[in-house]
């Protein structure tokens, strides 16, 4: 996911790192890239990178430009680019990303959109109307 | 003028050769100037501000952390650089992390005369050069944003402005004391992590500018020689002190 190469990336450095035992409460806006292993309640936006971690749990929606999602996420999740979600995750909510890849095992339970496609079909459904 | 600073602790015997060689190689380097002493009765303070008065050229602080802490204060804003020869192996990260690890060598950067624009902390009055730390259990984070921090194990809360060897941290996230911004660093104590090489088992970082720390029953340490009791409310001097730096610094 933090390959700069594939994903377009400009930075493989990390701003925040929400460690195993601490708990995040609010609304956190960042800027760079983070790592979550602990708690979020609230909602988590960033403008770089996600990863949350295996044992992470973050009840809150989230905003990235692209994201690997190991851990435990009850809310919804929007990413620009692309999003990972690993065999150990477990995502109660809706998910919107342009790529996506769920690795077996994964737990998922929402809605998945890909907003390239809702466009699509915008505009074969406008297409058919007329 | 160069103005020489040297700590109240270098007034013991031991130090008197040390001094010397100190005294014979900043001779040998052309960089002679003013040797003030402090004592009990005369304070670093007062002959830092009496010689900027007088025009000093470089305030050089030869001790340790606490030499530093009672001088950056003055110089704030100060196009008057700070000069900094270690003393000790103890308690001089400062120096360590602006690349001067020893005497020798700090004569040699202040000959180079290489400057810096650092950050500095400042916790209410008190400046901080390399971190404010304190104990985490009690205490209250408020990053007078949206949010707010609870650490759920014990352990200490840093917040940095330079890189300190003690605080190992991830290898992307580097610390730069001319970012503007300041790095709270949260680690946990682990009975696990005793033991472990890698000190980093639990750590939280964010990057702040302003924080509010609060703890009735513990006081909050800068640069690990001044105790202020809180709540202290932090901030970030964005490029506030002129400094002579060695090449091996840490960012």
């Amino acid at each position: 996911m933090f390959n700069k190469q594939a994903q377009g990336g400009t930075s493989s450095e990390f701003e925040t790192v929400i460690g195993p035992s601490v708990k995040v409460k609010g609304d956190f806006n960042a800027q760079g890239n983070i790592i979550v292993e602990g708690m979020v309640e609230g909602s988590l936006k960033t403008a770089g990178s996600l990863e949350v971690g295996e044992k992470a749990k973050v009840t809150a929606n989230v905003e990235a430009r692209e994201a690997k999602i190991g851990g435990e996420i009850r809310g919804n999740i929007k990413i620009k680019g692309f999003l990972e979600i690993t065999a150990a995750a477990k995502i109660f909510g809706d998910i919107e990303a342009a790529f996506i890849s769920i690795e077996r095992g994964a737990t998922f339970n929402g809605k998945c959109a890909m907003p390239t496609g809702v466009e699509d079909i915008k505009k074969i459904n406008k297409d058919k109307a007329n | 003028m160069n103005i020489f600073i040297y700590d109240s602790f270098l007034n013991q015997k031991k130090y008197d050769r040390l001094l010397a060689r100190i005294e014979t190689r900043i001779t040998d380097l052309g960089l002679n100037g003013k040797i003030s002493r402090s004592s009990l009765m005369r304070n670093i303070g007062e002959t830092v501000k009496n010689e900027l008065k007088r025009g000093a050229k470089t305030i050089i602080a030869v001790g340790n952390n606490k030499t530093i802490s009672q001088i950056i204060g003055l110089l704030v804003g100060s196009s008057v650089p700070l000069a900094i020869i270690p003393i000790g192996e103890e308690n001089n990260d400062i120096a360590r992390g602006l690349g001067i690890e020893s005497v020798d060598q700090a004569c040699d950067i202040l000959s180079a005369r290489l400057l810096a624009r650092l950050d500095l902390g400042l916790a209410n009055q008190n400046y901080f050069l390399s971190d404010a730390t304190i104990e985490n259990q009690g205490t209250v984070v408020d990053m007078s944003d949206n949010y707010t921090i609870e650490a759920t194990k014990t352990g200490l809360i840093h917040v940095l402005n330079l890189a300190n060897a003690k605080i190992k941290l991830p290898p992307k996230v580097k610390i730069l004391p001319d970012d503007g911004v300041l790095e709270l660093v949260i680690s946990a104590q682990s009975k696990k992590n005793l033991f472990s090489k890698s000190a980093r088992g639990d750590q939280s970082i964010f990057k702040i500018k302003k924080v509010i720390i609060n703890n009735p029953k513990a006081q909050l340490i800068l640069d690990g020689s001044i105790s202020m009791p809180t709540p202290a409310t932090i901030t970030v001097v964005k490029q506030g002190l002129n400094v002579i730096v060695g090449k091996s610094r840490n960012f």
